[in-house]
């Protein structure tokens, strides 16, 4: 596995940092944007230019989104222990997923979106696809490629269709993960609908105010259980529901079909009952329409559910990387057996009553549901397993 | 297996509703625009706000979801998704100074806006998903229907791509050297001798699933392949037709996706050389232009050439056969992106 984000570059840092409740949300330092002073976001304090000459790509038409997402991916790689000749062969996929791409270079975009002026070096980097073809190139992989856009669901649908490669024989193993970056279009975007919120996040609390926008990226090694003998094994993707909502553009339904859905889908295919649940990794954004149809979802599939938070307290929402980065927290809390608080918590939702956990504790997990709810209705849930 | 039991394509030519292809459409300003029909089946307070990559895309989708039973996933391939939406709402924030915005564009603009108002529409909670893998978007959608049929084999399958051609990609792309510099017609696409090609767009739909009866055709392999070295790419159709067709089984018709940029011919006189020389070779981008999903268009017209004969411009070498019944499709995009189809008659 490898993340970077607003609390760390590295798993271990990471998890050092959810122990200790920390809030990487802050006020924008390394982007001029007229919300700089306004409102906090989950940004990762490394300049381009640092990352660039840290991870020696001097190349053109290099954008932060590569930056965030090679330095998950090389983590993920190191960490896999994959030869190079696994890593290159035909039967190694790999799944990225971002909302943004390239469209974190605003100005650059606008410049030769209006042919303003002769072409930047940024041409061929502003789609999603532009990321997964930039880890390809550099390590020369000849498997199944792939790129997934579906909102704030897109990583979470990755590593499900990574897995499903497998499972169908078209991969032997699978690189999934996603990448997402800091960017006026997404900031603006999600200002005119009014879910930024002024002050730091308070996921599932009465008195939220919106979402906080976040960056970074995560990937995960995906490997068939005959494959991995010898090897450390986190944990086993045993189940993943993928559900539309189809409701409207921008919010999910009051009754949360989408949500409910996703869940259960990822409940049967897990072979699993509700109960067996240990703990879920909420969506949880801190939007006023989110965290009441989440609980509600969470209710009326659960009944009581069972011990839940949302990191998005402590990283923003990063998009297109969420659901990568969520997993890997999902698997962390199976591998250390413990849970991490939700922040900024004071009063339940009262349609719920619902309280997240609110203070790192040891807890003895078998299995922890990961949620990721996007635009469009796209809803996805998975279950990660202890082995 | 996948096989395809109903197809739809909106695209610059006469496809939509009824087919027509005998009359080509000419290019204007090297560009190749969708022939849109009226789109009766979408609310007309919905399809103003809709920008015409989701237009196109739901408007190729609606007709095939009138059948029972509902579809159990949504799956789509584009590359841009709605760019005239997108660079819209970007130019708002430039010239607006991140000022206050209006929503709409941004909402139109994401990629998944397409399969979401699919299943908006028609009320589908299933399976729903966007692949955006630029020039491979499509396969990887379509290699997504080939698993779930296989998972689900009680179960159908909707299927697309979408592109739209916008000022602003058209520009984009310009600078990067994709489009020619000097105004062609489509109908020279091939024998003007320089780099680029002429843009295009277009919706291409299939209702999918695993039973072979009445099927229209059936998607027997797929492969892609990120490379820049055409020997790589002819070993890779010779490991694919090995192993997907019997000893001495042979395609009958090749379909590549030829658009005129002389950089790139290298690998489809390879595709044409690893299959034979006898063997028919056609051509489809001077029909749809070229664009990151253009070969939805060709798998569309090997779905269409399983049961029609094909007119003669798509031809660069026709035999004495008329009809065909294993069709292989050779597409690459910007010489880095391939992939290999083979269709074959159900």
């Amino acid at each position: 596995m490898g993340v970077m984000s607003a609390i760390g570059d590295t798993v271990a840092a990471n998890r050092t940092a959810l122990m200790a409740a920390t809030c990487g949300i802050s006020r924008l330092q390394m982007f001029p944007s007229r919300f700089a002073g306004l409102m906090p976001f989950g940004e990762i304090k490394t300049s381009t230019q640092t990352l660039k000459k840290k991870w020696n790509t001097h190349e053109p038409g290099i954008t932060r989104t590569m930056l965030l997402a090679l330095a998950a991916f090389e983590e993920a790689l190191t960490d896999s222990r994959l030869t190079t000749a696994q890593i290159q062969s035909p039967r190694t996929a790999l799944i990225g997923a971002s909302t943004v791409g390239g469209m974190c270079l605003t100005d650059e975009l606008y410049h030769d979106a209006n042919k303003t002026e002769d072409g930047s070096e940024y041409l061929s980097s502003y789609d999603c696809a532009s990321v997964t073809l930039f880890l390809q190139e550099r390590h020369k992989m000849h498997g199944i490629v792939n790129t997934i856009n579906t909102a704030c669901s897109s990583s979470a649908n990755a590593i499900l269709y990574g897995a499903r490669l497998i499972r169908n024989g078209i991969a032997r193993r699978a690189i999934v993960g996603g990448a997402d970056s800091l960017a006026k279009f997404t900031i603006n975007g999600f200002n005119a609908l009014h879910i930024l919120s002024p002050e730091i996040c308070k996921p599932f609390d009465q008195n939220r105010k919106g979402l906080n926008l976040g960056e970074g990226a995560a990937f995960l090694v995906l490997e068939k259980g005959e494959d991995v003998i010898g090897k450390k094994i986190y944990a086993e993707l045993t189940g993943f529901g993928n559900s539309n909502d189809a409701y409207h553009p921008s919010s999910l339904s009051d009754q949360g079909d989408g949500p409910y859905l996703s869940m259960k889908e990822a409940l049967i295919a897990a072979n699993l009952v509700a109960t067996d649940i240990g703990f879920i990794n909420a969506h949880g954004t801190g939007t006023e329409n989110n965290d009441e149809v989440e609980s509600k979802a969470m209710v009326r599939l659960f009944n009581e559910p069972p011990p839940f938070a949302s990191t998005k307290s402590n990283i923003g929402h990063t998009l297109g990387a969420a659901g990568a980065i969520e997993a890997v927290y999902s698997i962390l809390n199976l591998e250390h057996q413990e849970v991490y608080a939700g922040l900024n918590f004071t009063q339940p939702i009262p349609a719920t009553g619902l309280q997240p956990v609110q203070a790192w504790k040891p807890m003895p997990l078998k299995h922890v549901m990961s949620n990721s709810f996007g635009f469009g209705g796209n809803c996805t849930s998975l279950i990660f397993s202890k082995v | 297996m996948l096989y395809i039991h109903r197809a739809t394509c909106i695209s610059p030519q006469q496809t939509f509703p009824e087919v027509d292809m005998e009359r080509l459409q000419p290019s204007a300003d090297n560009k190749l625009k969708a022939i849109e029909p009226t789109y009766d089946g979408i609310p007309p307070g919905i399809l103003r706000r809709m920008g015409k990559a989701v237009r196109i895309g739901v408007g190729a989708a609606l007709p095939l979801l009138h059948h029972e039973p509902a579809p159990h996933g949504i799956i789509i391939g584009t590359s841009n998704g709605g760019m005239e939406d997108c660079i819209k709402f970007l130019n708002q924030i430039i010239e607006y100074e991140e000022g206050m915005l209006t929503p709409g564009n941004f909402v139109q603009s994401t990629p998944n806006a397409i399969a979401s108002q699919i299943s908006l529409l028609s009320n589908n909670k299933t399976y729903n998903i966007t692949h955006v893998h630029r020039g491979l978007a499509f396969e990887n959608a379509l290699i997504d229907a080939f698993m779930q049929a296989k998972e689900h084999p009680a179960q159908h399958y909707l299927v697309g791509a979408v592109d739209e051609i916008s000022t602003y990609n058209y520009n984009i792309d310009f600078l990067g050297g994709w489009y020619k510099k000097e105004p062609i017609s489509n109908l020279d696409l091939y024998t003007t001798d320089s780099p680029g090609s002429i843009a295009g767009e277009g919706s291409a739909m299939f209702w999918t699933n695993s039973h072979p009866a009445a099927a229209l055709a059936r998607l027997q392999a797929i492969d892609i392949l990120h490379t820049g070295n055409e020997e790589m790419v002819q070993q890779r159709i010779q490991r694919f037709l090995s192993k997907h067709l019997q000893p001495k089984e042979k395609i009958d018709l090749l379909i590549t996706g030829e658009n005129g940029d002389n950089r790139l011919l290298k690998y489809y006189t390879a595709a044409e050389a690893t299959v034979g020389a006898k063997i028919p070779v056609a051509r489809y981008k001077h029909m749809c232009g070229e664009y990151p999903t253009a070969v939805a268009v060709a798998f569309w017209m090997a779905c269409h050439a399983l049961q029609h004969p094909l007119p003669q411009h798509v031809f660069k070498h026709a035999g004495v056969q008329q009809r065909f019944n294993k069709i292989l499709i050779y597409n690459n995009y910007r010489g880095v992106q391939h992939s290999l189809m083979l269709v074959v008659k159900a």
